[in-house]
């Protein structure tokens, strides 16, 4: 990943791809939902029945639990963890990470069965993969998203409710 | 690395406060918690130890609502401050858009202070960013204790070298929270 990209930007084309692919990782699946995560713990997209759940605070906790699997990998010399199965007794969550960024979650129950979410998660994760590669090219030409303007409203709205 | 949602106009970034063992980073979290208003915040996550010591993070997701057709977002987290969690800080120091820093100004804590501050600077070099041009603000907290050492020598032993915003605060009083959070808020945004 390249240090000095300070914003990945996500366009409304690559958002509409990315939703697709998750859209049918859990129809062909038949999981409760899927979510693609950056590795800060952001939730870029998210598709299925999604309001059961506080998905923001799942996305910090679940990149957080990657990101310390990564650093067990390390001690263990092991290049990394590339999967994580979490198995409960109603619910499991798989996830997968792509490229070296990113990570897709799928929350499944006992109707699915964990083979076919690794089998269409590893095809799900290719695909995923090329359109943020994409994402990430297209974020170093998009500097214009946020302007001047943008700025100092965003300090404005900082001021007015960051305050005692 | 802040995210930017195009077809949801979601701008997401994340700040993480740092420090060494109870220095106050979970402290800071709670008042901002408790002072900011209802509809600008999500709930105050804590993975804890019985003993109320940060075990892995404190995570609080802040609003700032639609700014120029934008939802703005900003999470907090903190790091386990104790020694032996070095790597947990390094999970979760992943992908940050920007540091607080928080000192402990007691003098008999400024080993500690300075030991974290190198580490910091050691993780954010070895994510590939420059340290020295990473958005960072120092926090000298517990101000208010008998034996904290005075300002000149905090900024000596802290901040003669990296020269950063610096605030001094009483985070359980709430004095200087929220200089230090816009300060942090700012910066990043004037990187993204």
């Amino acid at each position: 990943m390249d240090p000095q990209l300070t914003s990945l930007v996500v366009s409304q084309a690559e958002t509409t791809h990315i939703e697709d692919t998750l859209e049918r990782l859990v129809a062909e699946t038949g999981a409760n939902y899927s979510m693609l995560l950056d590795k800060s713990g952001q939730v870029i997209a998210a598709s299925g029945d999604t309001d059961r759940q506080d998905i923001t605070a799942l996305g910090a906790l679940l990149a957080g639990t990657f990101a310390s699997s990564r650093e067990v990998a390390r001690l263990l010399k092991e290049k990394d963890f590339r999967v994580l199965f979490q198995q409960g007794v109603r619910e499991n969550i798989f996830t997968e990470l792509i490229s070296e960024q990113w990570m897709l979650v799928v929350m499944f129950d006992k109707r699915t069965h964990i083979g076919l979410v690794k089998v269409l998660s590893k095809r799900a994760t290719d695909e995923l993969a090329s359109i943020l590669e994409r994402v990430k090219l297209e974020s170093r030409a998009k500097d214009h998203i946020i302007s001047t303007n943008f700025r100092t409203s965003v300090e404005d709205t900082i001021d007015l409710l960051f305050k005692d | 690395m802040a995210l930017i949602n195009v077809a949801a106009r979601e701008i997401h970034c994340k700040i993480v406060y740092y420090g060494p063992g109870l220095c106050g980073k979970t402290t800071n979290l709670k008042y901002i918690h408790s002072a900011v208003p209802g509809h600008a915040k999500g709930d105050l996550l804590s993975i804890a130890t019985e003993t109320e010591r940060t075990l892995f993070f404190d995570f609080l997701p802040l609003d700032l609502g639609q700014v120029h057709g934008f939802q703005t977002r900003f999470h907090l987290y903190t790091v386990p401050g104790q020694v032996l969690y070095e790597r947990t800080r390094v999970a979760v120091l992943n992908g940050a858009d920007g540091v607080v820093f928080v000192a402990d100004s007691q003098q008999n804590k400024l080993r500690e202070d300075i030991i974290s501050l190198q580490e910091l600077a050691r993780n954010i070099q070895a994510e590939g960013k420059k340290f020295l041009e990473f958005p960072l603000v120092l926090q000298y907290n517990k101000r208010d204790v008998p034996n904290a050492l005075p300002l000149e020598q905090m900024d000596h032993y802290l901040n003669s070298s990296i020269k950063v915003p610096r605030y001094e605060a009483i985070a359980s009083k709430g004095v200087g929270v929220f200089d230090t959070l816009k300060s942090i808020s700012k910066l990043v945004i004037s990187k993204l």
